[in-house]
């Protein structure tokens, strides 16, 4: 009961990271991709209409981690305090600029809008990296169950750590990089003209760049987290994880030998399901790694609710994720196909 | 005051009440609209007249704008969970992470799914599926509002719960959980609150445009709905839904309804208080003008029932705020009864077709449309200040809730950070709604080639 879910909330959380990171890449490579004001709208109408419908995924997965992990949530949110807040405040601030950049035509406007709708979204990968860092390295948890972190201590990997150090700050490096790819990807999908090509020449350099990375940040968590290895090879989703992550690989470099866009996007969501769920499935069941001690870390076991509350979120679960999937099938439809810059269609530009 | 500034569950408490009133000033306003907008949608379909169609297009606009901006200052909501009040999720999260799980999945994924085929989709979805998209948003909008109150109707008054060995809540019946009493009473209150709010607005602008003598079909259609939908709700907030929710605090929470009366000693043939300051110090209402036994029949159902007094409870059980949650109470009711003369009124006006010509009438209308918003938030500050001191209630303090590792600094730090921000949301805000306004309904028409002529 408790794997599944842990697989469950891992799963949304993935799917956030999946279809909002394509959006904080976009977001990223704004200026790079776009120059004038139409190419610049292309981008936002890319992402525009979707924004809400994707961070709402945000929104279920903390919604559900409260119901069934809460010492969890409990930790982790008051112990990533001012960091949370500053992603709250990204998103904030990303959601503005997408609203408010679009609805009035004066250049001066947009410029500034762009601006913010760039920084936001460059920080927003930063900090989910440096999230994911704080995941696989652990946190200065204490016997309390609790801990509080500062934004960087020595940089060490060892005892009090901060949100950043030497790995964590790598990890947020390989993010960036990898949703600007991510994000690149999508842009090839979703564009055409001028745009479409700037973005098809940054897809290729920055998945040449992001692979490499990708091995480099393996290999420092082997080394941050010595026994993850022990612990994660004899569970058999991890093998599969790896396997996805491989194939995906071999996907994106096929698609971006020939150009065939839709092979890479297909990588590209891939490779990110698939790096995630190896790291989920490798790392339970331990929730949040003590660098003190590991005796305090927190276990699924130890963070999950009672077995009467599983059992009655199993009820309506599973009803609510077949509305959700109906409603993505209804959105890949209607948002099919390549945003154009004719007036009207979708309200962004 | 050096206490109180170093006191982090107080920073909490100001953060979340300032991030929740300000996110609620913009949901109130989409559930109030989404069915004027399903109905216009409607009878669009039915007489296949444009004028109702003009009318969808331009409050979708409006509810588009409010919808974002709910959406981006309702995820802090969902974050301060866990960021301020670690120590209540740990406690309670299992049971009310459910319902925040569960407004998430079923209502906010509907909504978000189909809120941008609704704006924008109108010409590439066609009539039918375009109505059902307003009717999926409406519906979506509505049952958040549902599994919010939920929600909150678990702190006011927890049922369907268990606690463990481990000392945290568990759910024990979901559907008593989610069926609880306290959440229908909440719920009919608290949408047919936010009726009321969508029916002044919409009604404020047809008198904005009737004023200018701007755009005349569109602003009859306005004051036509808004005012008919404005005293029915008006009506139903306060009764049977307001004088239910009243009833459900004195038998639930007694200490609660005493406070919120100012009633320092208890007695039978109790008063509703029409004028008075509660003086917590020397425990009497001062300058009070009662109206004898009415909070005897409006709370128990004779006005010779015994209605408890503050008195007879220690006094940390008492709401940590009297004078505040006293002022909130009454100053709702006041709003509430002014919206019914209002509007009462304005049907009347109406009813003998001389609400267009009714300047004076009108500027009442046009000027009217912030009360509903203040009586809202009068009406969550009477149900949070009224729950105090205790979290949940009976069960779990407010003062235990707070994350513990989280210093009073940070809280500080960050509700200016949300101040700040939330200046900039609602400036801009405000000046996006106002370009709708002020280019109006017919704007659209104008760009897509086909005059609607007046």
């Amino acid at each position: 009961m408790i794997a599944t879910w842990y697989s469950i909330v891992s799963f949304m959380l993935i799917v956030y990271i999946v279809l909002d990171g394509r959006n904080f890449g976009a977001g990223m490579l704004h200026w790079l991709v776009a120059k004038t004001p139409e190419e610049r709208r292309q981008v936002v109408a890319a992402i525009g209409p979707l924004w809400p419908w994707h961070e709402v995924w945000l929104v279920g997965f903390g919604g559900t981690m409260m119901a069934i992990f809460p010492r969890l949530l409990a930790a982790s949110f008051a112990g990533y305090y001012l960091a949370l807040m500053l992603i709250l405040w990204c998103l904030l601030l990303r959601a503005m600029a997408l609203e408010a950049g679009g609805h009035i035509n004066d250049r001066l406007w947009q410029q500034f809008w762009d601006f913010v709708f760039v920084v936001s979204s460059f920080l927003l990968a930063v900090l989910f990296g440096a999230a994911a860092g704080n995941v696989a390295r652990g946190v200065p948890l204490d016997q309390s169950g609790t801990f509080a972190m500062a934004f960087f201590t020595d940089f060490n990997v060892r005892g009090y750590v901060g949100l950043l150090d030497w790995y964590t700050v790598s990890v947020a490096a390989c993010a960036v990089v990898l949703l600007g790819a991510h994000g690149a990807t999508y842009l090839t999908l979703k564009t055409e003209g001028p745009v479409h090509n700037r973005s098809a020449v940054l897809c290729r350099r920055l998945w040449i760049a992001a692979i490499p990375l990708i091995l480099i940040v393996s290999v420092e968590t082997l080394f941050v987290r010595s026994n993850l290895l022990r612990e994660g090879l004899p569970n058999p989703l991890c093998w599969v994880g790896m396997i996805v992550v491989i194939a995906s690989v071999w996907m994106l470099v096929s698609g971006i030998r020939r150009s065939q866009e839709m092979r890479v996007f297909v990588g590209s969501n891939s490779l990110i399901i698939g790096m995630l769920a190896t790291g989920g499935a490798t790392i339970y069941p331990v929730m949040l790694l003590s660098t003190v001690s590991p005796e305090y870390s927190l276990r699924a076991e130890q963070a999950a609710s009672s077995a009467n509350t599983l059992a009655s979120a199993l009820f309506w679960w599973p009803v609510a994720f077949v509305m959700a999937a109906s409603y993505f099938v209804f959105i890949s439809r209607r948002y099919s196909g390549k945003v154009s810059v004719r007036r009207d269609t979708q309200g962004y530009y | 005051m050096n206490t109180l500034v170093a006191d982090p569950a107080f920073w909490s408490r100001v953060q979340f009440g300032f991030t929740l009133t300000y996110h609620y000033l913009f949901p109130q306003l989409t559930m109030g609209l989404a069915w004027f907008i399903v109905y216009w949608k409607w009878r669009a379909l039915r007489t296949g007249d444009e004028i109702y169609n003009v009318a969808a297009r331009f409050w979708a606009k409006i509810f588009g704008l409010n919808f974002a901006v709910g959406v981006v200052t309702g995820i802090p909501m969902e974050f301060q969970f866990g960021t301020n009040w670690a120590d209540f999720s740990r406690y309670a999260g299992g049971v009310v992470g459910q319902t925040l799980a569960m407004e998430g999945m079923f209502a906010f994924f509907m909504e978000s799914a189909f809120v941008g085929a609704f704006i924008w989709g109108e010409k590439r979805l066609g009539p039918r599926v375009h109505f059902l998209t307003a009717l999926l948003v409406a519906t979506g909008s509505w049952l958040s509002g549902y599994f919010i109150l939920v929600t909150n109707a678990f702190m006011q008054h927890p049922v369907g719960y268990h606690l463990g060995a481990d000392g945290t809540l568990g759910v024990e019946s979901l559907s008593a959980y989610l069926l609880n009493p306290w959440a229908f009473v909440q719920f009919a209150h608290n949408q047919t609150a936010a009726l009321v709010t969508g029916s002044f607005v919409v009604t404020a602008v047809g008198a904005f445009y009737t004023l200018r003598g701007l755009h005349p079909t569109q602003s009859k259609l306005y004051l036509r709905a808004g005012t008919l939908v404005g005293l029915i709700a008006a009506v139903l907030v306060a009764f049977p839904t307001g004088d239910q929710q009243a009833k459900m605090v004195g038998r639930h929470q007694e200490v609660t309804l005493a406070a919120m009366e100012g009633k320092f000693k208890g007695g039978e043939i109790a008063g509703v208080a029409l004028i008075g300051q509660p003086n917590v110090k020397e425990q009497r209402l001062d300058n009070g003008i009662e109206i004898p036994g009415a909070l005897s029949f409006l709370a128990y159902g004779t006005f010779g029932s015994y209605v408890h007094g503050l008195d007879e409870y220690p006094q940390d059980v008492w709401p940590d705020n009297i004078e505040l949650l006293y002022y909130a109470f009454h100053l709702m009711i006041t709003l509430g009864t002014i919206f019914i003369i209002i509007m009462a009124y304005a049907n009347f006006r109406r009813w003998r077709g001389k609400l267009d010509t009714d300047r004076w009438l009108l500027w009442v209308l046009l000027l009217a449309f912030p009360l509903p918003y203040i009586a809202n938030t009068l009406g969550w500050m009477t149900a949070e200040l009224g729950r105090q001191p205790w979290l949940i209630y009976n069960l779990f303090h407010t003062r235990d809730g707070y994350s513990k590792v989280v210093s009073s600094g940070d809280t500080i730090f960050t509700l200016i950070g949300f101040t700040g921000l939330y200046f900039v949301l609602g400036l801009l805000f405000l000046g996006l709604t106002g370009r709708e306004f002020a280019y109006g309904p017919d704007s659209e028409i104008a760009s897509g080639g086909k005059e609607l002529v007046e």
